[in-house]
């Protein structure tokens, strides 16, 4: 028994937040699903930039539809900090929700619960998103305090909660921020999905996820919620002591696909990390694509957006070759 | 008119099973209710609805002597401590009060477990955390934070009130001490991890009050430092919800403090009423420490 193995049968898996241990594993990678999947990068220098054309452009070149579909936006918003790149921008969550709209979704709500502030509504505020999203009000719900149902076997738990609002959707759109982590490596559009985890329900943190693990909770919430698209914002992405902590640093990218696993593992590469070390890529190989081989690259090629990220001393072990 | 504004929205927007939800029409959970009825207690006007939410917030109770958040969810939280609390105001003292109290007494935080203070012992943990002391966590079988175990240490010093219990008064000693060991480098608290990778992480306001609610009765100088904090936190933060536990939190360390005057502009009951209460005339005293362990 290693050490990894040791501390589960022990039950003392502390994870997450404040507890993840300094252990290394590295098991080989299952194969994906069969044939390939396309990913868009687009360049958009700017918030101010025409994002609705990129954001069309991008659906299209990955073949998504979205006619007649009720659509769950699910942004970054994390902290009361309006001066830096924590949060998705609010000009994404403007152009995203003008563009499913436009492409006849039946309808689009946005929806987000914060891992660790509680006040969703202020936050959103801070971030300007009521400021600068029409009818923000009536389109917006603070998934920590949704009404909840239980969903049966979710990350071998009899039964787990989520929000009815989650649940009702038929797509759900990752409008995650590109940025490092300091517990995950990097944070892309398949750990933006632990916000749909309601608070109400698991705490601020969203503790339980911590102790099923954080890269199986990526994975098990991915694999979970399987009608899903990712449009990362990389426009002003984040480096170094990331989540929270990092320092801005303009990527000038849009990253958008089907297939999370896929986007995720183009934006670890337009970061210039390995994402064949990220543990939750690692183990989400069966749900998508992370061999550039298998990915078809669409808009702009990774070599000509790629650009580095500043790693914690402890991720410099990431950095892709 | 900013408390009355407030206790005339949660008279009006109580659910038909006699709870509140978070937002109007939406399901009954213990949290909202919970501040809700501390906010309305005393009020003739609203005698009948508190004890309404009273009944349904019982019914939650399950076999282990937890309560649950809501009807809909099987097992029961850390919102046991509201409902102990809840008792104690209401001077309930039965065989369900003493099943909560019981329960919260044996669910100690998971990174208290041996395994995990060896590994502590060891630096394998990412975080300077300090885990050997017994705090409360969001769910059993998880980690303690600040914020269920300042309203865990609420509740448990009321019910020391009227009992001497041994273990009772171990377990107090043992979450403030827990909560004091997390303090951030900045003087408050955050959700109950100060540094990671040796980098200190900022406190939060509302983390910051709760915790100055659950340290009340410790000294003056032992809490100067996190006052200063929380002081300076109520004059800069943008969050509505962190301001009324502030001003909670100062008021119980007897600061006098003007009266809000801002509209409420929100519809999130639990906001509405943590205001109420935050008001220099709402129920803030039913959050006062009443005895100690």
């Amino acid at each position: 028994m290693n050490r990894r193995k040791f501390l589960i049968a022990s039950g003392a898996a502390i994870g997450g937040t404040y507890a993840g241990l300094k252990l290394e594993r590295q098991p080989p990678i299952p194969d994906g699903p069969v044939g390939s999947s396309a990913v868009s990068i687009l360049r958009a220098r700017s918030y101010s930039e025409d994002l609705v054309s990129r954001m069309l452009e991008g659906i299209r070149q990955c073949g998504l539809d979205v006619r007649g579909k009720r659509v769950l936006l699910k942004p970054n918003l994390v902290e009361f900090d309006s001066a830096t790149v924590i949060n998705t921008d609010s000009a994404v969550i403007v152009a995203a929700l003008e563009t499913f709209r436009s492409l006849g979704a039946a309808e689009v709500k946005i929806g987000e619960g914060p891992g660790h502030r509680r006040d969703t509504w202020d936050l959103a505020d801070d971030a300007r998103y009521r400021a600068t999203v029409p009818r923000f009000e009536s389109l917006f719900t603070d998934l920590n305090r949704d009404d909840v149902s239980p969903v049966s076997n979710f990350a071998g738990e009899s039964q787990f909660y989520f929000p009815n609002t989650v649940l009702g959707a038929d797509l759900i759109v990752s409008l995650a921020k590109m940025k490092t982590h300091h517990w995950a490596g990097a944070t892309l559009s398949m750990k933006n999905f632990f916000g749909v985890v309601p608070g109400a329900v698991y705490g601020w943190p969203k503790n339980k996820l911590h102790y099923i693990g954080i890269a199986e909770s990526v994975v098990a919430l991915n694999r979970r919620f399987r009608n899903t698209f990712a449009i990362v914002d990389g426009i002003v992405a984040m480096e170094g002591n990331g989540p929270i902590q990092g320092t801005p640093k303009p990527a000038g990218v849009l990253v958008m696909g089907r297939d999370l696993v896929a986007v995720d593992a183009t934006c670890c590469r337009i970061m210039r990390i390995d994402p064949e070390k990220i543990d939750y890529l690692r183990m989400a190989a069966d749900l998508g694509h992370i061999h550039p081989a298998r990915i078809e690259q669409r808009g702009e090629t990774v070599a000509s957006v790629q650009t580095t990220f500043a790693l914690l001393e402890e991720y410099k072990h990431l950095r892709l070759a | 008119m900013y408390l009355e504004s407030r206790l005339q929205f949660l008279r009006d927007s109580q659910n038909a099973d006699g709870g509140w939800g978070y937002f109007p029409g939406k399901q009954s959970w213990l949290e909202p209710t919970a501040y809700a009825m501390l906010a309305l207690y005393g009020q003739s006007a609203a005698e009948t609805a508190v004890d309404r939410a009273w009944r349904l917030v019982a019914s939650w109770q399950v076999a282990d002597g937890s309560v649950r958040p809501n009807g809909a969810i099987a097992d029961g939280t850390w919102v046991t401590a509201l409902f102990v609390t809840l008792a104690c105001v209401r001077g309930v003292q039965d065989r369900n009060t003493a099943r909560a109290v019981d329960w919260l007494l044996r669910v100690v935080g998971a990174e208290h477990s041996l395994a995990m203070r060896a590994f502590s012992y060891f630096h394998l943990l990412k975080t300077k955390l300090n885990v050997s002391h017994e705090g409360w966590p969001w769910r059993e079988g998880n980690a303690s934070w600040i914020e269920p175990t300042s309203l865990t240490l609420l509740a448990l010093k009321k019910v020391a009130r009227g009992h001497g219990l041994p273990e009772l008064a171990y377990r107090v000693r043992e979450g403030e001490a827990l909560v004091l060991s997390r303090r951030c480098s900045d003087g408050g608290w955050n959700c109950g991890n100060p540094n990671v990778f040796n980098y200190d992480l900022p406190s939060y306001p509302e983390s910051t009050a709760q915790a100055l609610i659950g340290l009340q009765g410790r000294s003056a100088n032992e809490l100067a430092a996190p006052l200063a904090a929380a002081r300076r936190f109520r004059s800069q933060t943008k969050s509505s919800l962190a301001k009324a536990w502030l001003a909670i939190a100062l008021r119980c360390h007897h600061e006098a403090l003007d009266a809000p005057t801002e509209e409420a502009r929100s519809c999130d009951e639990m906001l509405a009423a943590l205001e109420a209460l935050a008001h220099p005339d709402g129920n803030w005293r039913l959050l006062a420490e009443e005895g100690r362990a």
